[in-house]
């Protein structure tokens, strides 16, 4: 099962009703066999943009991050699932980040062209190619007329 | 008789020739030994130059969007590119893909950059690129 991060916006309301809809928001992922790792609440605050959900405008917002774990095929029935759901302004689901072990390549990028592999790779393609540009008609080619427009 | 002994003479001279020379040349190559230039590396060489995210070894997230939004134009809201930050190519591509999400969840406005965060300190400065632009 790989893991996956649902951000989501959850509609001004009490506390109390909060936790109900959080309750019912991690139900739907247990009846799909899935796993919550952890319930990241981000706080309540006013939106970057205004959002119309479910016919209300909302300008503020409860921010959670679900860290869950399901099948792949589940996450577009619990999609489905949210949108339906009134509470629920706005969800996306994210895969989680892998762990990059690349080298910082500043250092390559930084030289002059002539140096650079990208560079060289690009004047090796060039080289493959037919220059438009010096290109001359050959009137040995077997045609009895000049194939192109004068 | 004269020639052979002639001959003869010849060999023996040239043999001990090549053996004084040997000789020479193995008393000369221990003796020049130690003072032959020593194998070590380029002690000028410069140290590797690296961008402020693998330098500090971060990773953006698009949750972390106080640091996306330092690499967001104040006055349009647009991501700057990488002759203005001076990221690498995968740093510079990552915090662009980490700041469209952010954008997509609500966590960071698209055409302006958040007003609590306009006085974080700034990670380059947008008026002296790399290289030059045509704004």
């Amino acid at each position: 099962m790989p893991s996956y991060e649902i951000a989501m916006m959850i509609r001004t309301m009490p506390k109390a009703e909060l936790k109900n809809t959080l309750m019912r928001v991690s139900n739907c992922i247990f009846d799909r066999g899935g796993i919550i790792r952890k319930i990241e609440n981000l706080g309540f605050r006013p939106m970057p943009y205004k959002t119309s959900a479910h016919g209300i405008v909302h300008r503020e917002a409860n921010y959670f991050v679900l860290k869950v774990d399901t099948g792949t095929n589940v996450v577009s029935d619990l999609k489905e699932e949210y949108s339906r759901d009134v509470d629920v302004i706005r969800q996306r689901v994210y895969k989680v980040n892998q762990e990059s072990t690349d080298q910082c390549s500043l250092e390559e990028e930084l030289l002059p062209p002539a140096y650079r592999k990208e560079v060289q790779k690009m004047i090796e393609v060039g080289k493959t190619q037919v220059n438009r540009f010096t290109f001359k008609f050959k009137y040995n080619s077997g045609l009895d007329y000049y194939p192109f427009q004068r | 008789m004269a020639l052979i002994r002639n001959l003869s003479m010849r060999s023996i001279m040239l043999n001990m020739k090549k053996v004084f020379i040997s000789d020479v040349r193995g008393l000369n190559s221990e003796a020049v030994n130690d003072d032959l230039p020593v194998e070590m590396e380029n002690p000028y060489k410069k140290e590797k130059r690296q961008c402020i995210l693998c330098k500090l070894n971060i990773n953006p997230d698009y949750k972390n969007y106080r640091l996306l939004s330092q690499f967001q134009s104040p006055y349009t809201g647009r991501i700057y590119g990488r002759h203005i930050t001076g990221l690498c190519k995968n740093k510079q591509e990552a915090v662009e893909r980490e700041i469209v999400k952010a954008q997509n969840c609500a966590y960071m406005p698209y055409f302006y950059k958040d007003k609590v965060f306009l006085k974080d300190p700034r990670l380059f400065d947008p008026e002296n690129p790399v290289r030059s632009h045509r704004f």
